[in-house]
């Protein structure tokens, strides 16, 4: 067996495993930033007028607005000149099925673990996959329009459904917002879009795989999912990246609309590049992500498995506006290299009543840096709201770091906050109980992963909790606290 | 600096040259240049600055026209006396703006005891080798301003194992005919094996103008030693305060921190600071804040674990009435060196003001795996049930509301060491409730 220092420099040394790139051609704007890109891009996509004076909108807050500089690592200098904000496969032709698309397309997606046909036939998921920024295939679609949901590529929503569009986009999460969302605002390149009727239940879990492709392309997704009265979705997403030297940078926005009594949730399984042991290269994650509860007693909940990215950065946020309405964030964020991750959720409670829980559970190893970062916030209407947090953190080696940064501001005498954190590494005690049953050190440290991460994890569904299981099993196998 | 703070009327003054506002013997002059240099680059914090977020000291510093002033005032028996704890038995020191005044102190003596005004003390081994050493008093913006203006203060040093029999209760009088923003300056130092108790309290007579003190109080506790430190305020419409307490322990050392904020004055902040230079000490920090009418309290805490197998609690308890506004920050860092680190964190409120508020920011920045760390954070309200069940006893429901404010503080009252300074405050929190 293996000392805990070699075990720990194994798990540090380990190669991404989802490491491969795909050649496919592509259809790639100069790198630059400026208002004639924006104006290719909306003219490449065939926007209606208003969508460019968004999009412009967005540049002139861009422009404006200066990089943070609050959160807990240094944030490495992005040349936002230096990059291409547009790249997408050359369209070929209409597509029909499956077989009609670029079989290279499909081999990645199969060393990847996804067969689009596969999933088609076994597990009922709808797949819109996102490959660099323009949707390929979509599946299940005619079954969803029966039921009069809308789930499409963001570029078809504003082409077809203009008006829903226009109604709720830039809503939740505005145009200047913060740096990343104004730039997404002005260049965003596809993304999805999912429209529920009212009353409806979702028949299926809805799921899209981004795929960072190209090199020196940001990508820019915009995802917008609006939830009408009394309807139910769950929305899964799920990211690997093939492995690259220079840092790529990701800054997408998603917004979520529940009306009275609908539910959205909303997965995220992430791992995309890392960067290698020295912290070359890998993604940075700076996603913007918010839902509102508009109507009484809806509900938002968000899962999350962050397992990859050089820099992970998002507070996944719900707004409880409606009467009654609940909240929910639940989060494994998992460091090791020199990964950093400050991540954590904000929830206002604006309404009468409203709910929210918040589980985070943190793991660090290696050079890892893993903060949390959150905002309970209560206003004086909201009467009688609720609120539970818990974050965890989990140290495995000496060199890594956990941080927590709750902010908690109540302005009503009659909610009820309760927030508990604890750091701590893994008990010899409990890993000596393991091994006493003959259960090896590598094994027990698994099985205790796996029970603390468990409350998130059973918050996935089925099919993403074996990948997350799979993910967690890969970051952290062998450790020993 | 930035337009607004220019527009504090005592900052004029400070952009003019220091020395005017010092004595002209002052050994300290290149000190007070270089802290006066610090706080020039900063400037006053403002709510943009990540500490000072939810208070806005400018703001509060603009409400009167304060002066700078330095000229020793002096108090009467009657207002000191109005400090004093019922069967507390102590040594009593007065401090009037920071100046000692000694016809009203009685001060221990005795072999390897020097307490005494800090301008005489100067020449004190332990004021060479501890005064301003503290990161955190270099650190901040309005400490720096206390170390380039400050005129005077206490100045303890106990002599290794030396131990004073009785209590210091120190009694700060803040009095002028002017509205006057005063600095005064401590420096306590406990050498190997010394122990201590000081009781701080707070006195603000009654009259026109308004006192802003902003008080530095440098602690050292070295090895082996210990310091019981309670600090009291409770203290006048007409008195605003900003405290920064930075402490220093060493190997084997027991620091206990109590503050126990109770109303009238509008404006506190409390900055404490700890910084363990050496192995298995042991710190407790324990703070209650009840707070009244438009009263904003805010306690910024930083607890530094350097060194590995220490052990820090700190606990503060907060009961906002009426329109109070009550900010809490809790920093606890664990360096990569401090291992076996046990360090534990609560802030528990009750609102019991429609337009009450709490901010709360317990953190946690830990850099070493083998630690038990935790912070904990509640708001809320009495239960129901137990306000019902005393009510059923045919308890009135401001006594029984008493009643349970006093066993929500229990956790921090209980462990006051000295049993007069106990029942007094348990007795103030039961006056403050009853009215």
């Amino acid at each position: 067996m293996m000392n805990s220092n070699e075990i720990i420099d194994d798990i540090a040394n380990k190669e991404y495993e989802f490491g491969f790139t795909t050649d496919i051609e592509m259809d790639i704007a100069p790198p630059g930033l400026n208002e004639d890109i924006i104006r290719f891009i909306s003219a490449k996509k065939n926007e209606p007028e208003w969508l460019l004076e968004w999009r412009l909108k967005g540049y002139q807050a861009f422009k404006k607005l200066k990089f943070p500089t609050w959160q807990h690592f240094d944030l490495p200098e992005i040349d936002l000149q230096a990059l291409s904000y547009y790249a997408a496969p050359k369209k070929k032709k209409q597509l029909n099925s499956l077989d009609e698309v670029d079989p290279e397309l499909l081999a990645t997606f199969e060393k990847l673990g996804i067969p689009l046909n596969e999933q088609k036939a076994l597990t009922g998921v709808a797949v819109d996959a996102v490959f660099d920024s323009v949707s390929v295939a979509t599946t299940f679609k005619g079954k969803l329009k029966e039921m009069g949901v809308i789930f499409c590529s963001f570029g078809e929503a504003v082409q077809e459904y203009p008006d829903l569009v226009k109604k709720y986009l830039g809503t939740v999460v505005p145009h200047s917002d913060n740096i990343f969302a104004a730039l997404n605002s002005a260049v965003f390149s596809d993304g999805s879009f999912v429209y529920i009727p009212k009353g409806v239940r979702c028949p299926m879990e809805l799921s899209t795989y981004f795929r960072i492709n190209a090199q020196n392309t940001g990508q820019f997704e915009r995802t917008l999912i609006v939830a009408d009265d009394n309807s139910y979705v769950s929305y899964l997403e799920g990211c690997t990246a093939p492995m690259r030297d220079e840092n790529q940078l990701h800054a997408a926005v998603v917004e979520i609309v529940a009306l009275e009594n609908a539910e959205v949730k909303y997965s995220t399984v992430q791992n995309w590049y890392p960067g290698d042991k020295d912290g070359k290269g890998g993604i940075y994650n700076f996603v913007t992500k918010r839902g509102i509860c508009k109507g009484a007693n809806s509900k938002i909940s968000w899962t999350q498995v962050e397992t990859g990215s050089a820099i992970t950065w998002k507070y996944p946020s719900v707004i409880l506006q409606g009467d009654y309405s609940e909240g929910e964030f639940y989060s494994v964020a998992v460091v090791r290299n020199k990964q950093i991750a400050d991540t954590g959720t904000k929830i206002h409670h604006l309404g009468k009543g409203t709910k929210s829980r918040i589980i985070s559970k943190g793991i660090s190893a290696g050079h890892g840096d893993n903060s949390y970062r959150g905002l309970v916030s209560v206003g004086p209407r909201a009467e009688n709201a609720r609120n539970f947090t818990q974050c965890d953190s989990l140290l495995i080696g000496n060199q890594c770091g956990s941080h927590t940064f709750p902010y908690i501001e109540s302005r009503n005498k009659s909610a009820m906050i309760e927030h508990e954190a604890t750091t701590s590494k893994i008990g010899e005690d409990q890993i000596f109980y393991l091994n006493a049953r003959g259960i090896d050190t590598e094994k027990a440290v698994a099985l205790i992963v796996n029970g603390y991460v468990k409350e998130v994890l059973n918050q996935l569904p089925m099919e993403f909790a074996v990948e997350a299981q799979k993910l967690l099993s890969i970051t952290l196998e062998g450790s020993v606290g | 600096m930035t337009s607004d703070t220019i527009m504090i009327p005592f900052y004029q003054a400070l952009t003019e040259d220091v020395n005017a506002l010092t004595a002209p013997q002052d050994s300290l002059q290149e000190l007070r240049r270089s802290a006066l240099e610090r706080f020039s680059a900063t400037g006053l914090p403002t709510l943009k600055t990540e500490a000072w977020r939810f208070t806005n000291i400018q703001r509060f510093l603009k409400e009167y026209p304060y002066e700078l002033t330095s000229t020793p005032a002096t108090t009467t028996a009657d207002v000191a006396n109005e400090a004093n704890i019922p069967g507390l038995d102590a040594y009593r020191i007065v401090l009037v703006n920071g100046h000692l005044q000694a016809d009203l102190s009685s001060i221990p003596e005795g072999k390897g005891i020097r307490i005494g005004a800090m301008s005489a003390s100067t020449d004190a081994p332990g004021f060479a080798k501890w005064f301003n050493q503290h990161t955190q008093v270099n650190g901040e913006p309005l400490a720096n301003l206390n170390t380039a203006l400050f005129a005077d203060g206490l100045f303890i040093e106990l002599q290794a194992n030396v131990s004073i029999d009785k209590p210091i209760h120190l009694i700060h009088v803040y009095t002028s005919d002017r509205h006057a923003f005063v600095q005064p300056r401590h420096l306590w130092v406990l050498q190997k094996g010394a122990t201590a108790t000081v009781i701080e309290s707070t006195v603000h007579p009654k009259q026109e103008a308004v006192a802003f003190s902003n008080c530095v109080t440098e602690v050292v506790v070295a090895d082996n030693a210990e310091l019981w430190h309670y600090n009291v305020q409770q203290g006048a419409e007409n008195f605003r305060q900003v405290n920064t307490t930075a402490a220093q322990q060493e190997r084997d050392s027991r620091y206990h921190h109590f503050n126990i904020t109770l109303p009238n004055t509008p404006f506190t902040r409390n900055n404490l600071s700890v910084v363990l230079h050496g192995s298995n000490t042991e710190t407790n920090l324990k703070g209650i804040y009840l707070a009244t009418g438009n009263q904003h309290v805010d306690n910024y805490t930083f607890m530094n674990h350097l060194v590995p197998n220490c052990n820090s609690n700190e606990h503060y308890k907060g009961v906002l009435l009426e329109n109070a506004n009550a900010v809490f920050t809790g920093r606890i860092h664990v360096h990569q060196e401090a291992q076996k680190t046990n360090a534990f964190q609560q802030n528990n409120n009750i609102l019991m003001g429609d337009k009450a508020t709490i901010n709360s920011q317990p953190q946690l920045e830990i850099y070493a795996d083998d630690v038990k760390c935790s912070h904990g954070f509640t708001a809320g309200q009495f239960s129901e049930d137990a306000l019902f069940y005393l009510r059923a006893r045919a308890i009135g429901e401001e006594a029984a509301k008493a009643l349970l404010v006093n066993a929500f503080t229990h956790d921090v009252t209980d462990e006051i060491a000295v049993p007069a300074l106990q029942e007094y405050i348990q007795g103030q929190i039961e006056a403050i409730m009853n009215n």
